[in-house]
């Protein structure tokens, strides 16, 4: 019982903190902004959350090893175009088209892993170089078209409903929680997230202790790549057609969603609902805003200092734990 | 008599083209504790990173259990038995201590779920055991570093171990957390476990040790029984040349020296309370203390790398404001930090760039560095302190221990620094460098330099101090002239808690 | 064996005929190049303005390179481009500046080259005098005015009740053909509801805001703070969902896009031809289904077959020093009732 307490004390602070902050922006708007507070908005909160929010858990798993995937933005694109243009050019099913977004995905973060972990690249490089390599090959296998998936109207429109079914209600938030759920559970209560978690904390002792560190570190960077080719298939539901090229911006939201949910970036530390609930934030942010009838640019100005003061928030309250613990 | 568990024959290791071990041997029974004593770079660690399976030998021959062993990797070390408890502690801070104890071979269902609960009840029967209190579910980050060791210990006992091996294990533990570990060792010992114990304190060995064996220059120099032998003879063994280590009896600070510096009621919550001391010209002051007494703490405070909740400070009778490392080093005030790697060098700049990195505005122009100044400068303080480093453009990552603290203590003498603060100058230096050092402090304070030395070890306090000052619990206890002072004096000040005193 | 000897005979036949080739190159030196810039590569507009370009190169017998970024925020990708295309010492040289700023130095570098360059597309605007030989671009100001046209032929009825409201999505406020869009479509539009004895109040963005409040007519305009589809949808949505509502203009395929995917995420959908008029511009698959389904009222397309073409018309008639007038490509309104026409179908893109 003291057990569960301590953690909650200890661990679930930042998680405590950042579903605060979201009811309380959530509220704010709702009273501020005009015709916020309605199905539809909310609907659209969770429809910008999809994607993102399928990035966001995929590279927790890295940024908790210590490392960091900038590769996931242009993956999520490349991996949608290559499975629309199968769909549109060889005639496949869809439901083999949408399975084969998801392997181009892992085909991508086993790349990043092999580098990595066996290469000795530093991830911001390895994973800098597979960002640019996913934004050619996208190009190149679309014909640098852009690919259009079957509209909603067509016959193969089912997998829309996927995230959001005809009379518009939120399929996609279950389909999101079951995956946060899937993560919670691989990042707990199994071997791969212990194992993601000590190579975080000390790499060289995960390694002295008899760890496969090469081997879990690129089981981690798959992870993240299948999880974008998730979301490349969220974004191809939400968005229909697709332009080979963009991509690029996304793994900075969605690793901005990661460190407002508290995971650290220097790697030990984190978890998949403080990802949950980070992304969110930013989604909130990202309807709301104009709903206050902001001016565009005061939009992304605001945007920028919530990421800064939710990582200052975090220094400071790992700063106090510390303290806390030398008077003990 | 009986058969050794572990043999190590006339054992090399190249690493691309250095020789790091030429000729080492090793024997070890069960229920031994084994000394394994050398100057740095001496091949101890290389020698026991072969034998637990970080690298593998270039020649020679490993009997174990009777067997000849070829370890490929640690985890087959593990498998064995075989197990190092790191100098560096080698823990995820952030995972709890169950989970550290089990990582790499965690209790599994279905051979990927997780068995959080039965790990941490084989935790606590093995702590059990061991008759160390630890909470199985507290995260490592928040133990003291002992407990943390202990778990590095119970970690290795779970592995079923028949040979440990502790590199350095007292380095960073208080005196009871040592009597606390000694205690484990002579219970393994009973159990028939064998244990390598590396370490550079004369009196530990002496005190729990069976046997010695000495190296040098990656060469087995012998083994000796630890009861037949002296202190002295061990030391002899290690560096090839007599070394004497004699407490001084005398302050050699003249009466009326000029007080260079004078703090008064520095506090800083949690670590230091109300700490008032004086140093005067050409004195060393040592600074004798448990682990934890705040002596480091204090010392940054003065030096103004901690921000101090109280007290005032006076340069050469002047009050002064320190709240910064660069308003202490405008006032003459040099830090030389225990954790070089850390604070005192950059080990990848050259000695020259190191030397000059507090002073380079005296050796720059218009934001022009002069070279040929710095090469000058550097040089001559290389052959001043007797800096070993082929030139002044080597870096100092290749340097040895003792010879980086002489760049650091050339940086700041060449920033004309009068006070210097020399913490733990001596940790992690092997003991031909020591005296070295020793030299160097005393002919610094013949120059007129006023040294405060924190340090742990008691004998160097007494051999080099004029006075001592005592802390415990972050309060000043205590304060000997050096003819008044002796081991038992300082440990009943360092003792002295608050309730009792 | 023999296997062996036939591969080798063919290398060399292979051999023979490059180097052959590689000669003809030579001696074809004397035909005059075109370096084409153009804005990006993905859109199939490009496509179209490069199939324009080709058809020019092949009836007036010059020879075309047409290259572009991969999307259009790659400003400085663009620029390199450009300099790289001045390097080649080409005849003359078309440019569709992303930023132009940032294509200044380049265009002055041309004209010391004694290189004419020719605007397209969005050309250079505000280049200096003399640097610029012609534009062959859309008039995106009159296209803008045609958008508004139509749309008020089609909701004239609804202005006389209540305070109604008319949605503008821009994709952004510093491109200038985007721009003037807008600005033509604010300007018409104003001026049409006007002539009905209304006032106008145009709000949502400083850089086009009329400085009236509490006209008779609100046009709201919605400028998204990033260019991604999140945004587009997040600001057409905000339109969307203000109740008085009656009519939606998207200025370009990505502001389309965002009213389409905003309003499908909206319970029974907003726009229509009974309900909210909705106005779009260019094409795009979405597009075009939405107007084939009468979601959308029509949308004003530009003809990039004729950009294409006119650009290199211009280019050829510079390196021979002729003069040459700014051309105006055309802008054409379509509907579900003439999309698939002769003369709309060639313009649109999928």
């Amino acid at each position: 019982m003291n057990d569960i307490l301590e953690n909650i004390k200890t661990k679930g602070m930042q998680k405590f903190i950042a579903l605060g902050a979201l009811i309380l922006l959530y509220a704010a708007f709702s009273v501020f902004g005009n015709n916020f507070f309605t199905v539809d908005t909310l609907v659209s909160i969770f429809d910008a959350s999809y994607y993102i929010g399928f990035l966001a858990i995929g590279v927790t798993f890295v940024i908790i090893t210590g490392g960091i995937d900038l590769s996931i933005g242009t993956v999520m694109m490349c991996s949608a175009i290559v499975g629309g243009t199968l769909y549109n050019n060889a005639g496949l099913p869809l439901w083999l088209c949408l399975f084969i977004i998801i392997l181009v995905g892992g085909i991508f973060g086993l790349a990043n892993g092999i580098m990595v972990s066996r290469l000795k690249l530093p991830p911001f490089i390895a994973t800098l170089g597979t960002m640019m390599v996913a934004s050619g090959v996208g190009s190149i296998v679309s014909n640098v078209q852009s690919t259009t998936f079957p509209m909603r109207s067509s016959p193969d429109g089912w997998y829309k409903d996927i995230f959001r079914t005809a009379d518009n209600f939120p399929t996609g938030i279950f389909v999101l929680i079951a995956f946060t759920v899937i993560a919670v559970i691989l990042l707990n209560k199994t071997v791969i997230g212990r194992y993601t978690f000590a190579i975080g904390s000390n790499k060289e002792a995960a390694r002295l202790s008899g760890v496969n560190v090469n081997k879990w570190e690129t089981v981690v960077y798959m992870i993240s790549g299948l999880f974008a080719g998730l979301a490349g298939i969220a974004y191809a539901a939400t968005y229909t057609t697709i332009l080979p090229g963009a991509g690029q911006g996304f793994e900075l939201q969605a690793i901005a969603g990661v460190v407002v949910g508290g995971t650290s970036l220097s790697g030990g530390v984190g978890s998949v609902i403080g990802t949950f609930i980070g992304v969110f934030i930013m989604s909130v942010l990202k309807i709301g805003l104009p709903y206050v009838d902001l001016q565009p640019h005061y939009q992304t100005l605001i945007t920028g200092i919530v990421v800064i003061g939710a990582v200052l928030l975090d220094i400071y309250r790992s700063k106090k734990e510390k303290s806390v613990k030398i008077k003990s | 008599m009986q058969t050794p568990i572990l043999k190590m024959e006339h054992i090399t290791k190249e690493f691309t083209g250095v020789k790091a071990l030429k000729d080492a041997n090793l024997d070890l029974y069960e229920g031994e504790v084994h000394a394994l004593v050398g100057e740095n770079g001496a091949g101890k660690s290389t020698l026991m990173k072969i034998l637990t399976g970080i690298h593998q030998r270039s020649g020679g021959k490993i009997e174990f259990m009777g067997k000849e062993l070829h370890l490929k990797n640690p985890k087959e070390a593990q498998d064995m038995g075989i197990i190092i408890v790191h100098q560096e502690l080698n823990m995820m801070n952030h995972l709890s201590v169950a989970e550290n104890i089990f990582i790499g071979r965690e209790e599994k269902k279905a051979g990927f779920w997780l068995d959080d609960a039965a790990i941490k009840k084989q935790s606590q029967s093995l702590f059990q055991k061991l008759g160390i209190s630890i909470n199985p579910s507290e995260t490592i980050g928040n133990l003291t570093v002992g407990k943390q060791q202990m778990v590095e210990i119970a970690k290795a006992i779970s592995h079923n171990a028949k040979i440990i091996v502790f590199d350095e294990p007292t380095a960073a533990l208080t005196e009871s957390e040592i009597n606390e570990l000694f205690r484990m060792i002579s219970e393994l010992k009973k159990k028939g476990v064998a244990m390598i114990y590396i370490s550079h304190r004369m009196d530990e060995i002496q005190r729990i040790t069976d046997r010695v064996t000495v190296m040098r220059d990656g060469e087995y120099i012998g083994t000796v029984n630890t009861k037949d032998t002296t202190k002295d003879e061990i030391i002899n063994m290690m560096v090839g040349r007599v070394i004497y280590e004699d407490p001084k009896t005398e302050s050699t600070v003249k009466e009326d020296a000029e007080v260079v510096l004078k703090a008064e009621g520095i506090t800083m919550y949690p670590t230091v309370k109300n700490a008032s001391f004086s140093l005067r010209k050409g004195e060393i002051l040592g600074f004798a203390g448990l682990m934890g007494a705040g002596r480091t703490e204090l010392a940054r405070a003065i030096f103004g790398a901690d921000k101090k909740d109280k007290g005032t400070i006076y340069i050469h009778g002047k009050r002064v404001e320190i709240s910064s490392p660069m308003d202490a080093v405008a006032n003459g005030i040099g830090y030389l930090s225990e954790d070089r790697k850390r604070f005192g060098v950059a080990v990848d700049l050259s000695v020259a760039e190191n030397s000059v990195l507090s002073s380079l505005k005296k050796f720059s122009h218009l934001g022009f560095v002069n070279s040929h100044a710095v090469h000058r400068i550097s040089k001559e303080y290389c052959e001043k302190l007797k800096t070993k480093t082929p030139s002044v453009h080597q870096l100092v990552r290749n340097l040895s221990g003792g010879n980086q603290q002489k760049v650091v203590i050339a940086k700041w003498l060449i920033q004309n620094s009068d006070i210097l603060i020399f913490d733990e100058p001596t940790r992690g230096i092997d003991v031909g460098a020591k005296s070295e050092i020793y030299t160097l402090m005393n002919e610094l304070a013949q120059m007129g330099k006023s040294i405060i030395m924190i340090s742990s070890e008691l004998t160097e306090v007494l051999r080099m101090s004029d006075r001592i000052i005592v802390m415990c619990e972050g309060r000043i206890t205590g304060e000997l002239d050096i003819k008044d002072a002796n081991q038992q004096e300082i440990m009943k000040l360092a003792t002295k808690r608050e309730a009792t005193g | 064996m023999r296997n062996k000897k036939m591969i080798t005979s063919l290398l060399a036949v292979f051999i023979l005929a490059g180097i052959l080739t590689g000669c003809g190159g030579n001696t074809m030196t004397s035909q005059k190049t075109v370096e084409i810039i153009a804005k990006g590569f993905q859109h199939d507009f490009w496509k179209a303005v490069k199939k324009g370009a080709d058809q020019a190169g092949k009836d007036l017998g010059v020879k075309i390179n047409f290259v572009g970024p991969e999307g259009e925020g790659a400003i400085a990708a663009q620029v390199e481009m450009i300099n790289n295309a001045i390097n080649k010492k080409p005849d003359a040289i078309c440019i569709a500046a992303l930023d132009t700023t940032a294509s200044l130095d380049a265009v002055n570098k041309a004209k010391s080259n004694n290189i004419p360059v020719i605007g397209f597309d969005s050309g250079v605007p505000g280049a200096p005098e003399g640097t610029i030989f012609a534009n062959a671009s859309t008039d995106n100001y009159k296209a803008g005015e045609l958008a508004a046209q139509k749309m008020f032929e089609a909701i004239q009825g609804k202005l006389a009740t209540g305070n109604p409201r008319i949605g503008v999505v821009s994709q952004e406020a510093n491109s200038q053909s985007i721009s003037m869009r807008t600005q033509g479509f604010l300007d018409k539009m104003e001026s049409l509801i006007k002539s009905t004895g209304k006032s106008v109040s145009i709000v949502g963005h400083t850089k086009f805001a009329n400085g009236v409040s509490g006209g008779d007519v609100t046009i709201d305009i919605a400028i998204p703070p990033e260019i991604n589809d999140t945004q587009g949808q997040t600001s057409a949505q905000t339109l969307l969902n203000k109740d008085d509502l009656i009519a939606i203009y998207g200025s370009n395929e990505f502001a389309a896009k965002a009213i389409i995917n905003a309003d499908s995420a909206i319970s029974g959908g907003r726009i229509g031809n009974d309900k909210v008029v909705a106005v779009g511009f260019d094409s795009g698959a979405l597009q075009i289904d939405a107007i084939r389904n009468r979601k959308f009222l029509g949308s004003v397309t530009q003809d990039p077959i004729s950009i294409g073409y006119r650009a290199v018309e211009l280019a050829v008639k510079a390196m021979n020093g002729e003069s040459a007038e700014d051309v105006d490509t055309g802008s054409q309104w379509y509907t579900a009732d003439n999309i698939d026409s002769d003369t709309i179908k060639p313009l649109l893109y999928q």
